[in-house]
Parts: C-alpha cells; structure tokens; sequence
C-alpha cells in the first residue's frame, strides 16, 4: 500500500467517521437540550421566534453601523475566504466526485481554472486573516491556541491543494495523498474545535435572536 | 547462438548497409528524448556492437508481453532488434524444445557469461515451496536464480516481473513476488505495464546493448526516458480537465465529444507510461484515446486501488456503511449525552 | 482559424523561434563547421506548426528516398545547408522527423565500413566470374532488375 492508497483508505474513511460521529453527536447533545420554561411575558410588538431568528441571522451577516469602519476588514475579508472556500470545496469537479461516490448525489461544477483562481484568493485572504489576528491587540489577546490550530487546519488543506493541482515540488500521486491526509486532519478536527461553527453558527445567531425579541431588545 | 560478428557486419551480409543504425538510433533518440549527438553516438556504437545474448523466462504470466514486442506487420524500423539480439531461450517462440532447448539456455550462458541479458516476464510464485508454477522439473524461483546468476543485467517486462501484478493480486493465492524481490545483485530494470509498449521494451535493449549500461531509472526501477511523465499531463483530453468538462457516462454525449474521463475512474494523473505520447500499434491510439480511461497497468498493484471505475478523488473502501454506521452511533451519543444533562439538571432543580 | 475557408495555418510563434535556430544553426555551420540536428518530434509542435515551419523553409534542387528499414525522406530545404529528413516505421507511420543543418545528412554518406566490405565483394565478384561469363546467379539477379 502506498501513501495514495492509504490516503485514500483508511486514513479519508477513519476521519469520516470520526468527522460524522462527532457532528452528530455534539449537535443532537444541543439541540435536545431543551431550554428552561420562561414564564415571562414576551414583549408585544416584536416579532416571534422563528422571525426573530431569521432576523438575527440576517442581521448579523453585516456589522453593526456604529462599527462598520472598524470592523470592515473583518468583514470583507470574512465574507471572501468563506465564500472562496465554498466555492472550492462545492465547485471543483474532482471534490464533488468524493461526495458522489459517497451519496451519488452531483450537481454541475465550474471550469477547473475558475476554482484554482479561487483558490489563491481564497488562501490569501486565509493568510490576511492571520495576520490580522497577530497583529491586532485586541484579536490577539483573545486568541488561543485553539483559533491557531483551526486557521491552520483550514489553510492546510487550500495549500496542499493548489500545490497539487500546481504540480509543484513532487510527484502528483505524493500531492495528491498529502492533500487528502491533510483534509482528514480537518475532518478529525471539525467537531471538536471551533470550525464547528460550520453546523452551530446559525442556530447560536438564532436561538439568541429569538431570547432578545422576547425581551424587547 | 551470439557469435562474434559486429552487428553492422551482420547486417552488411544482409544487404542491409550502416544506415540503418543511422535510422534506428534517430528513431530510438526521438522516443527516448536523447541529445542528438548521444543518437549519433548510439549509432556508431549499435554497428560496433555483438550481437546481445538475451534469454527470455516466463513464469506466472500470460504472453501478453510478447504478443507486445513480437507484433509488427512488416520488415520494418522497429523489428531490427530482432536481428540486434540473438533470443537464445523463449518458451513461445523457441523452435526446440524439451532436453534441448534447457541445455541451449545452459550453453548460452556459458558462452557469454557475465554479458548476457535476463528478460523476465511473469511473477514468481513462493507459497507451498512454488510448486505452482514450473519448467522443466524446477520451480521458477530455481529458474529464475540459477539463470540470472551470471547476467549482466535483468529486464523485468510486464507489470507481473515488474511487481507481482495480476497473479499477486489479492488475495494472492500464489504468494507471487517480483522478479525485483528476488534479485538483488543484478540490476533489474522494470518496463511495466500490461502489456508494455513495445517500443519501451526494445529501447531498453538497445540502449543496453549501445551504450553497455543501464538507462536512468526511476524510483520504480522504470526508464525514465519511457516511464518519466505520467499519462494526465501528456494526454489531448488534459484541456477538457482543465475546463472541468468531463465524461459522466460512457455513453453521454460528453464522451462522444471526447471530454475528459476522469470521472470515469481514469488513473491518467498517478499512472507513469508513455502512452498519451508514443500510443500503440505504431502510433494509432491508446486506451484513453479509444474512449476509456486509463487502468493504470504501469504501476504496482494496479489491480487492488480500489476499483478501475472509482474516481482518483473518490474515497475507497467501505466507506459509506463506516459513516453509516458513525452517524447512527453518533445521534445515539448525541440523544444520551443531553438526556444525562436533562436528568441531571432536573435533579439539582429538586435538590 | 478555421481549417476549410481556405486559408493557410496561422504561422504559430514557435515555428518562427525554431526557424530563427535554425537561422542561428546555420552561421555556425558555414563559419565552423558545426553540425546540429532539431528533433521536430520533441517539440510541442502541432500539424499546423510543423507546415508553417515546412513553409518558410522551402523546397532545394535535392529529394531523396532511401529504402532501409522502411522507407525514408531527404529533402535539401530552400536554405543550401539545412535539410528535412523523415523516417518512416511500421504501416507507413513517422518514426522520426529532423530538421538537419549539415553539408550532407549522415543517413546519405555512404559509411566506410559498407565502403570496404563492399570493395572486398566487388573485388571478389572480379576475381571469380570475369566480365565474359556470368554466372546463373549474375542472370537471376539482371532478370530480377
């Protein structure tokens, strides 16, 4: 067996069930939870739960105004590498053909040029990010070894792949393994660190959209 | 039997004058990216040079690989090898036989010792003392040891010498070994594939017998001249990749317009052959070209990557029940993690 | 462009950088004497490149064909020095193509070796018929020409 073949076996199928039993498990642990009886009276006028958690969701997907300029690095770098990254894992041919081996579940993709332009941009602004939060006071104070170690985990995979794909420094079947080790790793990761954020993001916004309205905020 | 005229002498009592050499090494430096003055070199040195003593075993394989090198339709460019080399011992195309033909292959390598050159195609089987395939009373690992012992260099042809290949495939009933596992102080040279090409088989030996020593070779003991790229970056459907057209089916209309086959399990990008550059049958096609993608028959255990249909970026293994099954242990874990909570939290509400 | 309006091949930039070598190649040979051959086969080169090439070089007084191991093309290019030489393989098919700058391509010289062991034959073939009476052999060979 060589790399390739490990990477692609045992390695990519330990981290799905690791990345699969792990979502499942921290998200069904919260979402059964269940939430203690709140007597109060909900504010009149305001809109109900399931509006008030649209709404934030919304709401939040855009900085607050008074903040807008402060915060506008964040934002528009923010919105650039999630937005590159679905695109790249959602629009490259060769990663929708693992999903439909998987599920046979396919949908049309973009000209393999498009994503590695993508790419690069998508790891620039991983890299930007990075930057911000070492050399931003605030951000860095708040940052701990788990925000690191999930940067690294993200931009590891974009990197492997663009070399990959770019052919550079080794044999493609050798690229081609590091790359899928690379993607177990976050597969391994996503669950318990915070790039669950990927499942939980949503549902936090709105569960605290839904709390304020009902108390008038 | 080699004697000891040079092959440009044997040639001339043919009628066949020096350019032939002159044409050979041209054609031989073209395919294998020589310098043009090393072609020129290797055409002197080919008229100078003895006939090669060659002697041809085949152990577990199925002659493929010599339906390969033996298949030209005329007296032409590529056959000269057959007049290069004096195939003193192969079971196909040896007209003697029994008694006769082992003391020929005895007598050849008395006769050149330490020059002649092993052709293995075929694994060796080593389960059960390798009573599963023999010659002549002997097992082929006896075969195999006693010949290579005075040679001066070992050719592995077919991805069985080369690897193992089909007979070593799981669950390699066998326990067949490559002819590389098994010699160790001779070089070995692989030109794998199943079949090779040809042309790969007879450059190596010509190159052999011009220059008297072994080509570069890869990490897989393969010529780099015949086995240095891998098929996907030479192939004329590479743009179709790069547009992120591809084939879904072998019969939609992405396949007759000749997309990319990646998606049909083509092994292109790992798989380290000449074939998109050199083809077959003397340039027609090769497999991708005839509308299928490639199997990989070049590299080892080809055979066991975990389907031939199997996307490269496809997962292999049981992968969907292991996450069928993660994903009900997972809700399972999930429900009790928060029922524990519930309970938990309930019971310190009433404490 | 499109391959039946008529117009010829668009004249690609690597058939002019290899014209501009061999432009190169050929002052070397006529101020030293030295000799290069371009391997037409290793370059990235597609049907409408290799014409474009074969266009700007032209045609000379000289065409050969050989017949040795298959059949084989000399042709002297419009340039004195610098001549296209295809060798033909299995079914017809291009084994090799070079463009070589040369006085004469080596694959035309007749190589001393040939030269002496034809001169032995020869000789021989003096010694033993003579010019008066040929043999059966000598017939079988005139009737075969």
């Amino acid at each position: 067996m060589d790399l390739l073949d490990f990477a692609r076996g045992p390695a990519i199928n330990v981290a799905m069930v690791v990345l699969v039993f792990g979502t499942l498990w921290r998200l069904l642990a919260i979402l059964f939870l269940g939430k203690p009886a709140d007597r109060t009276v909900p504010r009149l006028g305001m809109p109900g739960p399931v509006g008030a958690a649209l709404r934030e969701i919304f709401r939040r997907m855009v900085p607050h105004p008074t903040f807008a300029f402060a915060e506008r690095f964040s934002f528009f770098n923010g919105w650039v590498f999630h937005i590159g990254l679905a695109i790249v894992v959602f629009g490259f041919r060769p990663h929708v053909l693992f999903i439909k081996n998987l599920t046979g579940l396919s949908w049309p993709t973009l000209p393999s040029g498009v994503v590695y332009v993508v790419g690069a941009i998508t790891l620039v602004s991983l890299v930007a990010a990075l930057v911000r939060r070492l050399t931003n006071p605030v951000q860095r104070f708040i940052s701990g070894v788990g925000d690191y170690f999930a940067w690294f985990v993200t931009v590891f995979p974009v990197i492997t792949g663009l070399v990959a794909v770019g052919h550079v420094g080794a044999r493609y079947e050798t690229l081609l393994a590091i790359h899928i080790l690379s993607v177990a790793l976050l597969f391994v990761w996503l669950p318990f660190g915070k790039l669950f954020h990927a499942f939980l993001v949503f549902v936090s916004r709105g569960t605290t959209g839904a709390f304020l309205a009902r108390r008038g905020v | 039997m080699a004697d000891q005229k040079t092959l440009g002498e044997r040639l001339a009592e043919h009628g066949v004058s020096r350019r032939a050499f002159v044409k050979y090494a041209s054609w031989l430096g073209s395919l294998m990216a020589l310098p043009p003055a090393t072609s020129r070199a290797m055409a002197a040195e080919l008229a100078k040079a003895k006939r090669q003593s060659v002697i041809w075993l085949s152990f577990q394989e199925c002659t493929g690989c010599t339906e390969s090198i033996t298949r030209s339709k005329g007296p032409t460019l590529e056959d000269l090898i057959f007049d290069f080399i004096s195939l003193d011992y192969h079971h196909t195309l040896q007209a003697a036989s029994g008694e006769a033909i082992e003391a020929a292959r005895h007598a050849a390598m008395a006769e050149n010792k330490g020059k002649y050159v092993v052709v293995v195609d075929g694994s060796v089987p080593m389960k059960d003392g390798g009573i599963y395939s023999t010659t002549a009373g002997h097992s082929n690992y006896d075969t195999l040891m006693e010949t290579v012992k005075d040679a001066f260099a070992v050719i592995s042809v077919g991805t069985c010498a080369c690897y193992g290949g089909i007979p070593k495939a799981n669950p390699n009933p066998t326990g067949a070994v490559s002819i590389g596992d098994l010699v160790k102080d001779k070089p070995v040279i692989n030109i794998p594939g199943c079949p090779p090409i040809p042309e790969a088989m007879t450059g190596t030996v010509a190159y052999i017998l011009s220059f008297g020593k072994v080509p570069e070779l890869d990490h897989l003991g393969r010529p780099k001249a015949f086995f240095g790229e891998n098929i996907h970056d030479r192939c004329y459907r590479r743009p179709f990749y790069e547009r992120g057209q591809f084939a879904h089916a072998f019969d939609d209309q992405g396949a007759r317009d000749g997309w990319c086959l990646y998606e049909l399990g083509c092994k292109g990008p790992v798989t380290y052959n000449a074939c998109a550059t050199m083809k077959w049958n003397g340039g027609v096609s090769f497999p991708i070209q005839s509308g299928h993608g490639c199997l990989g028959c070049s590299e080892p255990d080809f055979w066991d990557k975990g389907g031939f249909y199997v996307p490269l970026s496809g997962s292999i293994g049981p992968t969907a029940k292991l996450v069928g099954g993660a994903a009900l242990a997972g809700a399972v874990a999930g429900v009790a993690a928060a029922a524990v909570a519930r309970h938990r939290k309930s019971s310190l509400n009433k404490g | 462009m499109n391959a039946d309006c008529g117009h010829p091949a668009p004249a690609t930039s690597l058939a002019d950088a290899v014209f501009a070598e061999l432009a190169h190649a050929l002052v070397r040979l006529a101020e030293t004497g030295e000799e290069t051959v371009v391997d037409l086969r290793s370059l990235p080169f597609g049907p409408s490149d290799l014409e474009a090439l074969s266009e700007k070089l032209g045609t000379g007084e000289v065409t050969s064909t050989l017949e040795v191991a298959g059949r084989s093309e000399v042709r002297e290019t419009g340039w004195a020095g610098i001549w296209w030489v295809r060798h033909f393989g299995d079914g017809d098919e291009i084994a090799a193509e070079e463009v070589h700058v040369t006085r004469i391509p080596e694959i035309l010289v007749s190589h001393p070796d040939d030269v002496a062991f034809a001169a032995r034959r020869m000789a021989d073939a003096v010694v033993t018929t003579g010019p008066q009476e040929p043999t059966a052999a000598d017939e079988e060979d005139m009737s075969r020409g």
